[in-house]
């Protein structure tokens, strides 16, 4: 570059400088920077009134490489204590329930919903994820799953393709998904449909032992899930987006919930055993989730419907909405609500008739029967100096289950054999 | 990052680029001064994060680590890499962002070192803007090289946050001041009044200038310099030798249309040591030289 004079520093500075600053400007460009870090903490707790009662620490860390890669890691660790209910009725004398591992026993009050104590657990759950933006229009995502508890070990891998055209207004999203768990219950799998046994029938230890050995299969079980599911999202205008997904979600292996059991009762309603639930060992799943999102003056609300149907016969329904709206730039509430309506699988059925011929496959898990549920929460976040932000999450949560239309023989009609569950969720997160 | 609320509107702060960080709002609408406060606060972030020396993985961070490889470089990168080359040119080498090696000798910490000559010399092999080569998207830098966007940097993330601002609220006067580098993108009427800081007596304003509309960057050795008998060398080092620039002003105030060339002249005119008043004359800014 020649310099004629002096005084031209200045002019050839001002148009340097014009140059470098009339580069593209814009207040949302939040390109991450190479050593993109960000990394969330949360807690919550999950509280069942009277039964289950959970803690989980959940970390996750995401590194951006570049523009075009992201790195996910997720660890989750939870505790889970309390009571669940084991599927047995309720009684008008108090009931004696040998536990699954087969040592000892323990007792449930009169007219009280049988709750198996001695539910406990540790799982800790680590997941990476890579993504990788392949060009303008490509971007694809692998990752891996693992997660691990006392009698269980599940272990999976998924991958995802997503194509994007006219301008990012429309994306096509292909995923699939393969885990394969190892199932190795407490005291041993349960013979489909035999009846527990108790020590005190027995003259001594050995012959009660050799009779429990007789009611539980050896080794463990696997279980394998492969899931498929396609989706596209449509950009409607400036605010508003759509999505639609169906998945089909295909299950082979053991399903059955080794510490279910079924009562058997007579025409009066009294129990006269108690038996191992068994559940088929496959389920096919479709699933269509319909999503709509907008961003408001002020706020961001989004609507969601999913449907669900199997070859269990489950089927279920599912209305979800969040709003969220914005005191100031820095802090918002969000108010979430949800219902959901469940049929029962076909093998459902809350006790067993003495002197029916015994189904093949039954199950009394309320979890699987005629229920709706509702959940409302409240969350409140913000943002917090050095870009950091905060939120805390309370909810509740109702389930209702309902009978699916057995007819209830004698005293079983003074009980409520369906009791609502109700549990509080409150978590606080930490993003820096 | 803190709000508050003053009689002409709203005082925000915060800190970044290892400087108090401040953002004077005449806005009555604290959901407006809000909004705008975190936007200069991510765009401060945003190129302190991506240009800073002393953030290891970042953009800056991968230059400087290339090896003497050719390595690509986004749009922002190339830009402003541009414009160092273009102040090099400009300068006649003497500003050079380049200069790292010798920024590295200097340690202006209030001890008594002068650097050995050894030292220097080897140090002043691997300074030199003229052996950089820039593409479009690309960037050759000889190993052993490095540079250092120090004399650019903060005064680009004024410049970029009053734009962004000034785009968005084109009615609203605003006054970014990242650590004394000012712009003021909005024409206020009765004017923004900025203090001057006297090297003499460090943080009492000696002047007090009423800016309407523009920039102001200072360039100085105030705070950081060493005495070594007697002879005060300050923290800017003429790239060509190796040493400080003798004979240069405490600091200099230069008033511009935006903040990146005001503190290109502030800089230049330090550069130019004894003679920095006259450059400045030649240029027909407005200026303030403490001596």
């Amino acid at each position: 570059m020649q310099l004629t004079s002096k005084q031209s520093i200045a002019s050839a500075l001002a148009l340097a400088s014009c140059s470098l600053l009339s580069q593209q400007v814009s207040a949302v460009e939040m390109t991450p920077t190479n050593d993109d870090w960000k990394v969330d903490a949360a807690i919550m707790y999950y509280g069942e009134q009277d039964r289950v009662q959970a803690a989980e620490v959940i970390g996750n860390v995401q590194k951006a490489f570049g523009d075009s890669s992201l790195l996910d890691l997720k660890i989750v660790v939870d505790s889970l204590t309390g009571a669940s209910a084991s599927g047995a009725v309720a009684q008008d004398e108090s009931q004696t329930f040998t536990r699954p591992s087969g040592d000892g026993q323990y007792t449930v009050d009169v007219g009280e919903t049988p709750l198996d104590d001695t539910f406990h657990d540790t799982r800790v759950q680590l997941s990476a994820n890579w993504q990788e933006v392949l060009n303008q229009d490509w971007t694809g995502n692998v990752g891996v799953y693992g997660s691990k508890e006392f009698d269980y070990l599940s272990m999976g891998i998924n991958a995802g393709l997503e194509r994007s055209f006219n301008k990012n207004n429309t994306t096509l999203a292909l995923s699939g998904a393969f885990s394969n768990d190892v199932v190795d219950p407490v005291g041993g799998r349960p013979v489909a449909m035999s009846q527990m046994v108790f020590r005190g029938n027995y003259a001594t230890d050995t012959d009660y032992q050799a009779a429990f050995d007789q009611t539980r299969l050896d080794g463990d079980d696997t279980k394998q899930t492969s899931d498929i599911m396609f989706g596209v999202t449509q950009i409607i205008n400036r605010n508003w987006l759509m999505q639609a997904n169906y998945g089909l979600s295909s299950v082979s292996g053991y399903m059955t919930d080794p510490y279910k059991i079924l009562s058997e009762v007579d025409v009066n309603g009294q129990t006269q055993a108690y038996r191992y639930e068994n559940r088929p060992d496959s389920r096919l799943k479709h699933s269509v989730f319909l999503l709509t999102k907008g961003a408001l003056d002020s706020g961001v609300v989004d609507f969601s419907y999913r449907y669900s149907t199997d070859d269990w016969d489950i089927q279920s329904h599912t209305l979800e909405t969040h709003y969220r709206y914005y005191f100031s730039p820095s802090m918002y509430g969000q108010l979430h609500l949800r219902y959901y309506q469940q049929q029962a699988a076909e093998f459902y059925q809350p006790f067993l008739m003495s002197g029916d011929a015994i189904p093949e496959f039954a199950s009394a898990d309320y979890r699987i029967g005629d229920m709706t549920a509702y959940t409302i929460g409240l969350k409140f976040g913000q943002r917090l100096s050095g870009g950091h932000e905060l939120s805390y999450r309370i909810e509740y949560y109702q389930q209702n289950p309902e009978n699916n239309g057995t007819e209830l023989p004698g005293q079983l009609q003074n009980y409520d054999l369906f009791p609502a569950v109700k549990a509080i969720v409150a978590q606080v997160s930490y993003s820096f | 990052m803190s709000l508050r609320t003053r009689s002409w509107g709203f005082l925000g702060s915060f800190n970044a680029m290892a400087s108090p960080c401040e953002l004077l709002m005449a806005v009555d609408d604290e959901h407006i001064a809000r909004q705008m406060l975190n936007i200069a606060y991510d765009e401060a972030k945003r190129i302190e994060h991506k240009f800073s020396r002393f953030i290891e993985g970042n953009v800056l961070w991968q230059l400087n680590h290339a090896q003497g490889e050719i390595i690509p470089i986004d749009a922002e990168t190339l830009h402003l890499l541009t414009f160092a080359e273009q102040c090099f040119q400009l300068s006649e080498a003497a500003f050079d962002i380049s200069a790292c090696p010798l920024m590295a000798l200097w340690r202006f910490d209030g001890s008594h070192n002068v650097p050995a000559q050894s030292n220097i010399d080897n140090a002043l092999r691997h300074v030199g803007f003229a052996s950089i080569e820039l593409t479009g998207n690309s960037i050759y830098m000889p190993a052993g090289m490095s540079v250092d966007f120090g004399g650019i940097g903060k005064e680009y993330a004024v410049d970029r946050t009053a734009k962004i601002l000034a785009q968005r609220w084109p009615n609203q006067s605003v006054l970014v001041n990242f650590g004394g580098d000012i712009a003021c993108p909005i024409i206020k009427t009765d004017g923004w009044q900025v203090g001057i800081e006297n090297p003499h007596k460090l943080d009492n304003a000696a002047a007090l200038l009423t800016i309407r509309q523009g920039a102001l960057a200072t360039s100085g050795n105030t705070r950081r310099y060493i005495e070594v008998n007697g002879k005060r060398y300050g923290h800017i080092i003429n790239p060509k030798t190796g040493y400080p620039i003798e004979h240069a002003p405490l600091s200099v105030t230069v008033l511009a249309p935006n903040c990146v060339m005001a503190g290109m002249l502030a800089t230049m005119s330090m550069l130019k040591g004894a003679v920095a008043e006259d450059f400045l004359q030649q240029q027909g800014v407005d200026f303030k030289v403490f001596r």
